[in-house]
């Protein structure tokens, strides 16, 4: 029944973002329709379309997460029980379990997004792509989609729902404006690791951001674990 | 079976070096209504915290229906056998009252369906109504619902009267009277209204800067204390303070007021030697237990 309260809870952020997507999905046809990217050339519009698809993965992961059991806290300055969250903390359920829960059902509505939107992607350029190509292609995409889902389930643990969404957002911007100045940064970044314009389909497998973004996802689970088990409510 | 369905000692927990409970000790007898006392910040919250597993403790043990809780798998064990009503009764607001029950049900394999129907017709809560669209009387019904047709052993409830009019206080009073009756459900609750502990409990525990100061069958608490008011000629002499037995004294001008416990008449007996020239032995209320203890005078 974890699994139900976790789908009623996300269930309005899913179709959110799936509105969203859409909104991206139908915006390159809209503007082929209309034929108002006449003199853009094809290059820069395929640039634009990368860049925003990495934002979207980054905006899906951080609003799907939310694993944190603080995320049910209710707003108030009063001492004493308050939220939601001391009723699913009477339950007779792990800790770790809820989090499992949470953030499991979360990191699967990631995936099926970013799966949605990277075939798209594929589907918008120019040139053929191989079933090989689009397989390593998702799967290094939701590795990296993963490693910004997984902060995001280490902040909700700690953070409330705007705090949370507020510091991974800022964090991941760090992290963009860092890697133009650091090279080791660039090298195992996931946000260049989701990138067609940084690893283009047909470049070799990118192993760095790919390694880096697991060890990145696991060693934060294991810390979200940690944490959720140590807290105090 | 176990006979004492809640009992710590040696409680100890601290927020940043602020001691919140000190070695405190407290046993709740299977059946007993307790009403759990204390003036705000005197670690009534912490303690239910402290039961429900929220917080770890710095010192002391913990058992409930007689077994250590001193792991994460011994609380969940002992969280399926109890229920658990906030004070602001928070549940969901993304459910319904039936998706709320139908959540909660699998957890507990005890769960009473004709509980269920019986509080869901008492309460007339509407099946189909989202938990943000109820009033706080009809979510303390929920709330109290979910607790009962669990099954609970013991119901632990911080304020569960709170915010409610007084016909739905007298409906929620009498319900867990009943419920202590009919089903033997320990119920420990924690309240600020000393009308309905009187009305309802049979034990009382005071507690105070994190310490028991008062913690027993409230009838018997009732019949062991007396208020002694003495008046003098001149000013109430101060040898009336090392009294044996002797809890509490207040003293203005000519008059003063004892709160004393055990051999009370020994009491009056010496207290008549110091010369007053009037001497009245009373009962004593919850009210006037409650307030010369935490007051501290």
């Amino acid at each position: 029944m974890l699994w139900y309260k976790a789908w009623l809870e996300t269930r309005w952020r899913f179709v959110f973002m799936v509105g969203m997507i859409l909104f991206v999905w139908l915006t390159p046809e809209w503007i082929t329709a209309t034929g108002v990217h006449s003199g853009v050339p094809a290059a820069r519009l395929w640039m634009a379309i990368q860049l925003g698809s990495v934002f979207l993965f980054i905006f899906t992961a951080i609003f799907l997460a939310g694993s944190g059991i603080n995320t049910q806290g209710a707003y108030t300055f009063t001492p004493g029980f308050h939220g939601s969250m001391l009723f699913t903390l009477s339950l007779p359920v792990s800790r770790r379990r809820l989090l499992f829960v949470r953030g499991g059902l979360g990191a699967l509505q990631t995936c099926i997004l970013v799966v949605i939107m990277a075939c798209y992607i594929l589907h918008l350029r120019p040139e053929a792509t191989s079933v090989l190509q689009t397989l390593a292609y998702l799967a290094r995409t939701i590795v990296c989609t993963m490693a910004i889902y997984a902060l995001s389930v280490l902040l909700a643990c700690v953070l409330d729902e705007i705090w949370h969404v507020t510091g991974a957002f800022i964090f991941w911007i760090a992290v963009f404006l860092v890697q133009s100045k650091f090279d080791w940064v660039a090298r195992i970044s996931p946000l260049r690791g989701m990138s067609l314009n940084c690893y283009p389909i047909t470049a070799p497998i990118p192993w760095a951001p790919i390694v880096a973004s697991l060890v990145f996802a696991g060693v934060l689970l294991c810390a979200s674990v940690l944490m959720v088990q140590r807290q105090e409510y | 079976m176990n006979d004492i369905i809640i009992a710590a000692d040696g409680l100890s927990k601290s927020y940043d070096g602020k001691p919140a409970l000190r070695s405190l000790h407290l046993e709740v007898p299977r059946g007993s209504i307790c009403g759990f006392l204390g003036r705000n910040g005197a670690g009534k919250t912490t303690t239910l915290k402290l039961l429900l597993g929220l917080l770890r403790r710095d010192a002391g043990s913990i058992r409930l229906f007689g077994e250590p809780i001193d792991s994460e798998a011994s609380s969940i064990g002992a969280r399926r056998r109890l229920g658990f009503v906030s004070e602001d009764k928070e549940l969901y607001p993304f459910m319904t009252v039936d998706q709320t029950i139908r959540f909660t049900r699998p957890f507990f394999p005890g769960w009473r369906r004709d509980l269920e129907e019986k509080y869901l017709d008492l309460f007339q809560l509407p099946r189909k109504k989202a938990v943000p669209k109820l009033s706080k009387g009809m979510r303390t019904q929920l709330m109290l619902l979910l607790a009962m047709a669990r099954g609970a052993e013991l119901l632990l409830m911080d304020e569960p009267t709170s915010g409610l009019d007084p016909a739905m206080t007298e409906d929620v009073l009498q319900i867990l009277a009943d419920l202590a009756a009919s089903d033997g459900t320990t119920i420990f609750f924690s309240s600020h209204q000393l009308a309905e502990v009187e009305q309802i409990c049979d034990r009382v525990c005071i507690i105070d800067q994190g310490q028991v100061v008062i913690d027993g069958v409230l009838d018997d608490l009732k019949s062991e204390y007396r208020r002694i008011l003495l008046v003098f000629d001149g000013m109430a002499p101060r040898e009336l303070a090392g009294l044996p037995g002797v809890d509490h004294l207040r003293q203005r001008g000519r008059t003063a007021s004892l709160l004393a416990h055990g051999d009370v008449d020994g009491l009056v007996e010496r207290a008549r030697s110091l010369g007053p020239t009037s001497v009245e032995v009373r009962p004593v209320t919850l009210k006037e237990l409650f307030l010369d203890h935490v007051r501290g005078e």
